[in-house]
């Protein structure tokens, strides 16, 4: 969570509120900037912001219910309500963690109503991508879902393997790695702009291979 | 130019654009639905490459994120809608509750500050208010306190004279979004 | 967050009478310092609160200044309701109806109002235990049992940091032991100072209805006063009041009711031309409600006590002309 500086004039020192003493990813303050413009009415900002954490939010939810079957649904509720509660979203942490927490409650409302035992306390659910677990899930898909998504898999990753080594380079540094453009443009030894074209151009055969598929 | 701006979005998802960029681009991007699939396809490859083979959601889910916040807004009810294709055997009935609670909730009063006489600005729908007396089933949709303004009154002046502890609890259930009321109506009347 | 509670807890330290809470060990003193403690420090904390089913995240923001208590409740996830204490008011901001409730504060803004007594009177009442907890939060804690003793009144757990006396959890508790409430923080900072910024409300409130109970004009005679027959074990009326309540058409009479620990409320308003409407029971987390038709006016009792205990109270007012008949014998079944 980010640390606000007192505006008062004030010099106590605040705690920072994240684990890590890092400032704020350009990821952050880009979300930051979209939930901005839906506070002023914007509401096409949060289209992106849906398009930007669906996945990761139908996967937590889906390691959250017993019945993965329902996570898009119990994911689509949690967006809602964060559409609605976007007006007292103030910043004071990313906005992931925000989302995060109010998927995680619309979940344990889902799974409590109806099992209809009190809930437990459990601690904050590590984000931790198990393979295990992911197999596990998909289970409760249906056997097309589960045909579509190994087949979106498998033409990423056969759009990436096929991609020019300074393509799949970036672009792996960027989604895998986490770099930021400045910190890729250091290890590839290239000016920032080069790293966005490259990235770009990587996202770009990737989107052409999917088209077909998902047409 | 088209490239143009698939390469802004590609920049923007990673949080490299500029700011003065961001609000042109977002317009445009809400007015095409191919440059919404578009960013939808490079969120994809980025996930793909992070966990493949993992759970993700599926094509239309952002469209119907998207459809069911517009249907929100246009009914003005707090209760978010139910997808079409799911049993919801766990959720809140909708639209019966709705329309009664925004019924009830219709005739608003507006005290004057200077304290004058009260006067009640009503705009009063077909069905008659009748805020404390509920007829849905003990376990299904209740009104929230949000629905029932009078309770809601009651639970903010109430929670001024508890203790700090039970301030607390009495006003985080006015804030609750589904506080899970649970009413029950006596069939007898009971004289005192 | 360690830090921040080390330091309040100095704060605190210097602040604090030492020889009053030097080494508290009994459970009175324990629950003195968690009273004193929630009037006096600043803190910013985020709790998950639990009723029944649901569970919410929400976020309390406390600040003290010039010996009034001053506070931020937001719920976090889904409706983005808060409500605000300043000085002056009570701001109820709901954003999914757009609207605001606005009550002017009625308890004088002293912190010693706010406090339960313990002491011989409550012991009547209550047993109070206090004993060692494992860890929450990272920080030791004791927890403190407040027992009812009869079934008039929930139980409490507390769960309390042993530095600041600061409650991380607590837990309301009936009868059979189960708890129909629960709040446990999952962040907490004690701080030296909030500023009022910090208390501004994140909603934006341009375009919603203001609902106003009004300013408290001078009390008008009421055409008859209200006032219990039969008062549950260990409750008494402390305050009436005539009040104006957001939502309401008409002033109503407003009765408060306190065992020394749990408060419970008794409204009477004008009862409407519709005719009388069934008793009904209402249950949101601890809180429990009771309204019914007494002489043509709609009586409701709300409080964290258990439903027979609302329901005693609100079946039990009449106005005082009929109490100044002479007493027939009684022969009321106390059913219970």
């Amino acid at each position: 969570m980010a640390n606000f500086p007192p505006s008062d004039g004030s010099t106590e020192p605040h705690e920072p509120r994240d684990e890590s003493d890092r400032p704020a990813t350009g990821v952050e303050q880009s979300d930051l900037e979209l939930v901005r413009r839906v506070q002023k009415g914007e509401r096409g900002a949060f289209d992106l912001l849906v398009l930007r954490y669906q996945h990761k939010v139908v996967k937590l939810v889906a390691r959250l219910l017993r019945d993965p079957a329902e996570a898009e649904d119990v994911a689509q509720e949690a967006f809602v309500k964060a559409y609605r509660a976007l007006g007292s979203f103030r910043g004071d942490s990313a906005f992931y963690t925000w989302l995060y927490r109010i998927a995680v409650n619309t979940a344990r409302n889902t799974m409590a109503s109806r099992q209809r035992r009190p809930l437990d306390y459990e601690a904050d659910l590590s984000e931790s991508e198990q393979s295990v677990v992911e197999s596990r899930m998909r289970h409760g898909d249906t056997p097309e879902a589960v045909a579509l998504s190994d087949e979106i898999h498998r033409t990423v990753n056969g759009a990436i393997e096929a991609l020019p080594e300074d393509l799949r380079t970036a672009i792996v540094l960027r989604e895998v790695e986490g770099l930021s453009y400045e910190e890729i443009a250091e290890a590839m030894d290239c000016p920032v702009g080069t790293v966005r074209s490259r990235i770009f151009r990587a996202r770009e055969a990737i989107d052409r291979s999917l088209k077909p598929l998902l047409d | 130019m088209t490239d143009q701006i698939r390469e802004q979005m590609s920049a923007l998802l990673d949080g490299e654009l500029p700011r003065d960029q961001v609000g042109l681009l977002v317009r445009r991007m809400s007015r095409d639905a191919e440059l919404k699939r578009t960013f939808g396809n490079y969120v994809l490859a980025g996930e793909s490459l992070r966990a493949p083979g993992g759970v993700m959601a599926s094509p239309g889910f952002a469209a119907r994120v998207s459809a069911a916040i517009d249907e929100g807004e246009v009914a003005g009810s707090a209760v978010p809608t139910v997808p079409a294709r799911s049993p919801a055997r766990w959720r809140r009935p909708l639209a019966a509750t709705a329309v009664a609670a925004s019924a009830a909730l219709a005739a608003v009063l507006l005290v004057r500050p200077d304290g004058g006489e009260p006067q009640l600005f009503a705009e009063r729908s077909g069905a008659p208010e009748s805020p404390l007396v509920v007829t849905l089933p003990v376990g299904g949709s209740s009104p929230t306190p949000g629905q029932n303004q009078r309770l809601a009154g009651y639970l903010v002046v109430h929670g001024q004279y508890a203790t700090p502890i039970s301030r607390r609890a009495v006003w985080s259930n006015a804030l609750a979004t589904d506080p899970g009321v649970a009413r029950v109506t006596y069939e007898n009347a009971e004289a005192p | 967050m360690r830090r921040g509670l080390a330091a309040a807890a100095l704060a605190l330290a210097a602040l604090a009478a030492p020889q009053a809470h030097a080494g508290a060990q009994t459970a009175g003193e324990w629950l003195q310092r968690m009273s004193d403690s929630l009037a006096t420090l600043n803190y910013d904390g985020l709790f998950t609160h639990t009723a029944g089913q649901q569970s919410e995240t929400m976020r309390i923001v406390h600040r003290v200044d010039g010996g009034r208590s001053m506070e931020r409740l937001v719920s976090l996830d889904g409706s983005g309701r808060e409500i605000v204490r300043t000085a002056e008011e009570v701001h109820f901001y709901m954003p999914d109806r757009r609207v605001v409730l606005v009550e002017p504060r009625t308890d004088d803004g002293s912190l010693l109002r706010a406090l339960p007594a313990p002491g011989p009177k409550l012991d009547e009442l209550y047993t109070l235990e206090v004993r060692k907890g494992s860890k929450l939060l990272g920080r030791d804690v004791k927890v403190l049992d407040i027992r009812p003793r009869d079934a008039y009144r929930y139980g409490y757990r507390l769960w309390l940091d042993e530095e600041t006396a600061m409650p991380l959890r607590s837990e309301v508790v009936n009868g059979e032991g189960k708890a129909v409430e629960a709040m446990h923080f999952t962040r907490l900072e004690v701080r030296d100072r909030i500023t009022p910024r910090e208390l501004e409300p994140a909603v934006d409130a341009t375009g919603y209805q203001w609902v106003r109970a009004g300013k408290r004009g001078e009390p008008r005679a009421a055409n008859a006063y209200w006032r219990p027959r039969k008062v549950p074990p260990g409750f008494r009326l402390v305050a009436t009041r005539l009040q104006i309540v957001p939502g309401v058409p008409v002033p109503v009479q407003h009765l408060i009711f306190s065992d020394g620990f749990a408060s419970v409320s008794v409204f009477i308003e004008p009862g409407t031309a519709k005719g009388p409407a069934p008793p009904e029971s209402t249950s949101v987390g601890s809180s429990n409600a009771f309204s019914t038709q007494v002489r043509g006016h709609v009586v409701t009792a709300i409080g964290e006590v258990p439903a027979a205990t609302v329901r005693d109270l609100a079946t039990s007012v009449a106005p005082v002309e009929e109490m100044a008949a002479p007493a027939k014998p009684s022969t009321e079944p106390t059913d219970r």
